[in-house]
């Protein structure tokens, strides 16, 4: 018996109002909330126009519009679905890609005007993408677990697979998971760049279209397993039946052009649920409304739900609501749901003359009620081809088609040969994570893991020239950024090292603040010479997944695809997160690790908040890229690789790591403990553990000073066992408020 | 008189284009002067695509002061160095 994962909450804060309610309303009546730009001067820019949140309220100035608004949406979903944090195992999971970029962007005007202003520069850093599950960790937690991450317009739907995947492998009672974007002048910048924007308020699936609009707002839905949501009284809005999510590895902002992994993504997301294309009665489709999207996306349904596709209405709430960006996989998910749920079509609002080149059933101007919805998709896009596809189907679907034929023999009708696996997924036994290879580039040049076993008796000079070029193609390597560059070369080696074929690999990179210089020169660029001499090819590097998309195109990965965030413990979630997905048979391999440039912003940012204290300031960071090819044991032995190390455990937390760690197995063997770095929290940590006689290898006195530094602990683990030094070891990652635990044990 | 001086200003104006297409586009290694006037940029000349003409655009109007136009018009003036030049003449003669 497959394990049912219902929604039962939901909160939306939209430019269509606040609330699920206030949105669902105006979505219905066809009522467009894209209209000129008032929270930021759009003079000079192409498109003026964008889809504005009235009335967020900030609570403070720690927190972001970005930050507010996910609040709101996540308070009203909790509420809804009535999630109690102290009684229950909840766990949040939040896709972001500006965070408090529209904050940050008002310091970079003064620091324009002021380069050096103390204060200013002290508060650069105050709202990374982690900021944003602080804030609802503040304000909605204690969560048993948070998870920051990014895969640009696609964060949202990634955030919702997470979510289903805890869920799934029961490591969580309750998960709370969405995504959030507040609108700024960057983005906007950016998108007019690229020509992305339609000037007018944007047409998805018209003939006349010009590009898409941007909005802003935040979605959040409450997932949690059928059984025990109905053992509590829970009602479902909707069942999470299916998804699947994957990169493309085309172009890192051109839609590929045969849509073949769009179409094989719906083809699985709908196996996955046990359906057929036949029990699809709707789609909420990406449908930006640019040139492009439209017409790959209705070629990629066509093929995937064959003849059905002429039957399946298809609409956009872009022409409504814009692109909300990390938000919008969310928002749509939680619109799909109600759909769903209330058995009413939403329109695409703007669409006057359909294109012919995105031949679709369309649903115009305004909703419509409809006999039934037993299933929906839900379809994410996102720069670096990051795609998601989620399926939301009736609860009682399967009742209703036992009562009556009609079901059952419309599924037949384009069903025929369609994958379909009513068993998916399979008995679920343990999936054990293995390492089968890893790498550290950094000041100790390119090191395998066996290579790195012996970095930390090391001293190496930290202003060592750090070349990724001379390990890549120049030509296709051409648009990648110092962080892709270096991600790409540890990406590369750890694949290598492990003999692992680029088919079915995905990758995860956890980054602490993404591209701050990148954003800043950007900016500073604007302010200098005007909109106009915004640079359409640096746009998409200040992503904070755009790593992820160069180093997935780069290799032609096109497994799972997204970044994570969680400060110095960035490269630490990043693994975690890996091991996670592959225990849970969502990914069958992926390369995990952090990728940190120095960046001169982070150094000075640090000097101005830690003047008085020359050592914290850490003078000296270091350009560093770490990975490690995470996959499933059975599959390691199955291609004949060699093991390195399993994953024996993974403890992650909030606040009290004291308490956590009383989980935390004892070794059996020789074993060893490596840190990032030296900190008094982790020796007080360990020594409350049956850990607290190993002995303790440091990684920051041997290369420098990182916040990529967590990954490299976790590769010296690696190489350390499998060197035979130790049989059991244990990585302790920490930063501030935050803790992971990753034992790794020799095969 | 006035033809020989046009002629000119293409001539220098291909190699200015040249030295900014392998600067602005990153085409490491490459030597500008082996990129050929008349060569298609796109597909398979020299392998440029729509996020490259932006950023040449981008660029031709910061360093030559010269906007070029969105959409069909932009497909024809980027055929080559020697349209894109030809262009830029033609708006700075007008």
């Amino acid at each position: 018996m497959r394990t049912r994962l219902w929604v039962t909450g939901l909160g939306l804060v939209t430019p269509l109002g606040i609330g699920v309610e206030a949105t669902w309303e105006r979505l219905v009546r066809g009522d467009r909330a894209v209209r000129p730009i008032t929270l930021f001067d759009t003079t000079g820019q192409r498109a003026r126009v964008a889809g504005e949140v009235d009335g967020v309220h900030v609570p403070s100035p720690a927190w972001s519009r970005t930050s507010a608004m996910a609040a709101q949406a996540a308070e009203e979903a909790m509420r809804a679905a009535g999630v109690d944090v102290r009684a229950e195992r909840v766990g949040l999971v939040v896709g972001g890609t500006t965070a408090g970029m529209f904050e940050t962007e008002h310091l970079l005007a003064r620091l324009h005007a002021e380069p050096g202003h103390r204060e200013v520069l002290a508060a650069m850093l105050s709202h990374p993408l982690t900021s944003t599950g602080d804030c609802l960790e503040e304000r909605l937690g204690p969560f048993a677990r948070v998870r920051t991450l990014s895969s640009a317009c696609s964060s949202g739907s990634n955030a919702l697979v997470v979510a289903a995947s805890w869920l799934l492998a029961g490591e969580v009672d309750v998960a709370v998971a969405g995504g959030s974007d507040g609108l700024c002048m960057l983005t906007l910048t950016g998108f007019n760049a690229l020509g992305a924007l339609d000037p007018e308020p944007c047409r998805p699936f018209d003939a006349r279209r010009r590009g898409t609009s941007l909005g802003e707002g935040a979605g959040f839905l409450v997932l949690e397993r059928a059984e025990r949501a109905r053992a509590r009284g829970a009602r479902p809005v909707a069942e999470l039946a299916g998804w699947a999510v994957g990169a493309e590895a085309h172009h890192i902002t051109n839609p590929a052009p045969d849509g073949a992994v769009v179409a094989s993504l719906v083809e699985r997301a709908i196996a996955r649920a046990g359906l057929r294309p036949g029990d699809i009665d709707y789609v909420n489709a990406h449908g930006t409304g640019t040139p492009l999207n439209d017409p790959v996306e209705a070629a990629a349904l066509a093929r995937a739900l064959g003849g059905e596709a002429a039957r399946v209405p298809v609409s956009s709430t872009k022409g409504q609501i814009g692109h909300t960006l990390a938000a919008a996989g969310a928002i749509e998910a939680a619109i799909t749901a109600l759909v769903v749920a209330r058995r009413t079509l939403v329109p695409t609002a703007g669409l006057e003359e359909p294109d012919p080149a995105a031949p679709l059933v369309h649903v115009p101007r305004v909703g419509r009620e409809v006999p039934r919805v037993r299933a929906a998709l839900s379809n994410a896009f996102g720069f670096g081809g990051m795609d998601a596809v989620l399926v939301f189907a009736d609860p009682e679907r399967g009742r209703e088609r036992e009562g009556g034929k009609a079901g059952r023999e419309e599924g037949r009708v384009g069903g025929e040969g369609a994958p379909h696996n009513r068993t998916f997924p399979p008995s679920r036994l343990p999936v054990i994570p293995v390492i089968t290879g890893a790498a550290v580039f950094g000041p100790c040049g390119l090191l395998d893991a066996e290579a790195c076993a012996t970095l930390p008796e090391q001293r190496l000079a930290h202003d060592a020239v750090v070349d990724p070029d001379a390990h890549l193609d120049a030509m296709r390597a051409r648009r990648l950024d110092r962080a892709a560059r270096l991600g790409s070369v540890a990406v590369q080696k750890a694949l290598a090292e492990a003999g692992a074929p680029a088919e079915g690999t995905g990758v995860v990179l956890g980054s602490a603040f993404g591209n701050v210089d990148g954003s800043a020169a950007f900016m500073h660029r604007i302010f200098d010479k005007g909109t106009r001499a915004a640079s359409p090819a640096e746009f998409p590097n200040l992503v904070p997944s755009s790593p992820v998309g160069h180093v997935s195109i780069y290799l032609g990965l096109r497994g799972p695809a997204f970044a994570t965030a969680d400060l110095a413990a960035s490269g630490e979630s990043a693994l975690v997160q890996a091991a996670q997905l592959v225990a849970a048979g969502e990914a069958t391999r992926l390369v995990a690790g952090a990728v940190e440039p120095r960046s001169d912003i982070v150094e000075r940012v640090l000097a101005a908040l830690f003047a008085n204290s020359p050592a914290q300031a850490g003078a000296s960071r270091v350009d560093v890229a770490a990975a490690a090819v995470v996959e499933a044991e059975s599959e390691a032995r199955a291609r004949g690789a060699r093991v390195l190390a399993r994953v024996a455990q993974t403890i992650e937390w909030r606040r009290d790591g004291s308490a956590a760690l009383r989980a935390l197995q004892a070794p059996h063997g020789p074993a060893e403990v490596v840190l990032a770095r030296a900190n008094g929290g982790a020796g007080a940590l360990l020594d409350a553990t049956a850990w607290r006689a190993a002995p303790r290898l440091l990684c920051e006195p041997a290369l420098g000073e990182s916040d990529g530094l967590g990954a490299v602990a976790v590769v010296v683990a690696v190489g350390r066992l499998a060197t035979g030094q130790a049989r059991e070891a244990l990585v302790l990652g920490l930063a501030k408020g935050r803790g992971y635990a990753i034992v790794l044990a020799a095969p | 008189m006035c033809y020989t001086r046009t002629v000119v200003t293409v001539a220098q104006l291909c190699s200015e284009l040249k030295r900014l297409i392998v600067s602005e586009l990153n085409l490491k290694g490459r030597d500008p002067e082996t990129i050929e006037d008349d060569a298609p940029l796109f597909g398979a000349g020299l392998g440029l695509d729509s996020l490259d003409a932006l950023q040449l655009a981008m660029s031709i109007e910061e360093k030559l002061g010269v906007r070029i136009p969105e959409g069909e018009q932009a497909r024809a003036i980027f055929k080559s160095v020697r349209a894109i030049a030809e262009y830029v003449a033609q708006v700075r003669s007008a």
